[in-house]
């Protein structure tokens, strides 16, 4: 199409949207909330994962050997658990080094151990691994309980497991959600470009008649559909933004236990959801605009 | 040249045409008349590919048109000027800007505008109103801007469905000298109407319709039938 076409049907679009104002309010609504929901739960799911990543480079599985077990039962556990697959690094702490550890760590009250020596250390020889990620810890303490030296097995595994799957469970919810409304946005935004479809439907007659092409007939709507949209985005942006901020603001006040996970910053958040906003606003605009001017095309 | 061959058409069990076999060379002037109900209007509507036959064939110049794809209807449609007895302006544009309006929805250029819109408004002898809207305007000279929109981008075929429906008689035959000298430019004429004055004045070929079916086909014919 030339460029003063381009130029005229977006004069056209515009004049569109300013045309049934409550209409256009609606669907600016419409937009803005389910994007405004996509965007915290976005903003979740982010710092979600964020966490897990975090934790996931330090899961870690804890192995206590039995009592009296020999140096040679020690070398060949080591042997065994860098013979298995997920290991980042193996850390071994003789039961001496415990003691003389635990006897630091009480400092002034260290005479409460006095009475331990290596006679009678209560504490294991134990092993700590490394293990690169939490999908291979459950085959590391199944293979680390079966060995003969081996007393106890203790792993961190189970607070990556829960966040992953409050991720997990968030994503789905909130999904539904942002499905349901986006589907209500492209209702109210349809039924707005019905308006001017309606109001312009003679006009359109009269272009099926002279030998308008179906898109030249669409574009003035698609790019009412599209404005709205992107509005709809703009607006929630800001509302992300604004509430994103405000707990940003909290959880440095108070180093509330959200300071504990370390939130991601604004811009961290904002850049994947602006992108995500403008795509999906401009979508549910152009789908809603498409679908309202179908029926009249078929002259 | 536009062709049909054995065209029927059904809407749902109501028959509009029934095997309608006709030929119409370039240049021609055709009245398509018949009583409210022949089927004068389904008759356009096929040739306008707005509506498509239940069996048959419409060839028109050289392009068959149930062959034809959806997104090349509009540049075929380009090659018609359609007139209604409604008229179909736009009411918020002025007569220039009705007959402009079609020319921008081809994409004509400015300078192409500047030029043809004019001298259509002129052939239809409107160049003093053309900057009247249609609701200042006396039927008849509604028409003529309808005309004038129809000729703007030199259609080679002139479909009128009962252009003169709205009009006195006086009026009638203002537009009838217009739409006689478009014939004597080149283009084709194809007019439904049921004005039997119109018809038997003009001394034209003259397809009569009744029931769906031609029931004569004459050159230089009158109205024929029932009135
Ligand atoms: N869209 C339609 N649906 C059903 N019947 C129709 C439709 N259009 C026309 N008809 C019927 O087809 C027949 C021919 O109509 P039409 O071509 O409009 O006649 P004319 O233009 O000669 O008055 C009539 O019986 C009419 O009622
Ligand atoms: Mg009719």
């Amino acid at each position: 199409m030339k460029f003063r076409t381009w130029k005229n049907m977006i004069r056209e679009g515009m004049r569109n949207v300013v045309r049934n104002r409550v209409m256009t309010l609606a669907s600016i609504g419409a937009i803005m909330a389910a994007l405004f929901v996509l965007g915290i739960i976005m903003a979740t799911i982010i710092n979600l994962d964020n966490i897990v990543a975090g934790l996931e480079s330090k899961v870690e599985v804890t192995v206590y050997l039995k009592k009296g077990v020999t140096q040679g039962d020690i070398n060949a556990v080591r042997d065994k658990i860098n013979s298995w697959e997920g290991i980042i690094g193996v850390d071994f702490i003789s039961k001496e080094e415990a003691l003389e550890n635990w006897r630091k760590e009480m400092g002034s009250k260290s005479y409460l151990l006095d009475g331990y020596n290596e006679e009678n250390n209560p504490l294991p020889d134990t092993f700590f691994i490394r293990v690169e990620k939490p999908e291979y810890v459950e085959n590391i303490v199944n293979n680390a309980q079966k060995l003969d030296a081996v007393d106890q097995v203790r792993y961190s595994a189970d607070v990556v497991r829960a966040i992953t799957s409050i991720a997990g469970t968030t994503r789905l919810i909130g999904l539904s959600i942002v499905l349901l409304l986006s589907i209500m946005s492209i209702i109210i935004i349809n039924n707005t470009i019905k308006l001017t479809v309606y109001s312009r439907r003679r006009e359109i007659n009269i272009m099926k008649y002279i030998g308008a092409t179906d898109w030249y007939i669409r574009w003035p709507f698609v790019i009412e559909g599209m404005v709205l949209g992107l509005f709809g985005a703009g607006l929630a942006g800001g509302a992300v933004a604004g509430a994103y901020a405000l707990l940003l603001g909290k959880a440095n006040d108070m180093g509330s236990i959200l300071s504990i996970f370390g939130l991601l910053p604004l811009k961290d958040i904002m850049y994947p959801v602006l992108l995500v906003f403008v795509l999906i606003g401009c979508l549910i605009g152009v789908t809603a605009s498409m679908l309202s001017i179908r029926k009249h095309l078929k002259v | 040249m536009i062709e049909f061959k054995n065209v029927s058409k059904l809407y749902g069990n109501v028959r509009a045409l029934k095997d309608v076999n006709v030929t119409i060379g370039n240049g021609e002037f055709v009245f398509i008349v018949g009583a409210s109900g022949a089927g004068k209007s389904t008759f356009i509507k096929l040739l306008l590919k707005e509506i498509e036959p239940t069996a048959g064939q419409i060839i028109v110049n050289n392009t068959d048109l149930s062959a034809m794809k959806r997104k090349h209807i509009p540049y075929y449609r380009r090659n018609l000027g359609v007139v209604f007895q409604d008229f179909r302006l736009l009411p918020d544009k002025t007569v220039y800007d009705n007959v402009a309006f079609a020319m921008e929805i081809v994409e004509a250029s400015k300078k192409e505008i500047r030029r043809q819109v004019p001298a259509v408004l002129g052939l239809v002898g409107l160049a003093s109103k053309a900057n009247a809207y249609p609701h200042e305007l006396s039927g008849g000279e509604q028409q003529r801007t309808s005309l004038a929109r129809a000729l703007a981008n030199n259609p080679s075929i002139l479909i009128a469905d009962e252009p003169t429906g709205n009009l006195d008689p006086a009026t009638a035959k203002e537009i009838m000298k217009i739409i006689n000298v478009i014939n004597h430019r080149g283009t084709t004429v194809i007019m439904a109407t049921h004005a039997k004055e119109i018809v038997n004045a003009m001394k034209k070929r003259v397809i009569t319709f009744r029931k769906g079916m031609i029931v004569s086909d004459q050159e230089k014919g009158e109205y024929f039938g029932e009135v």
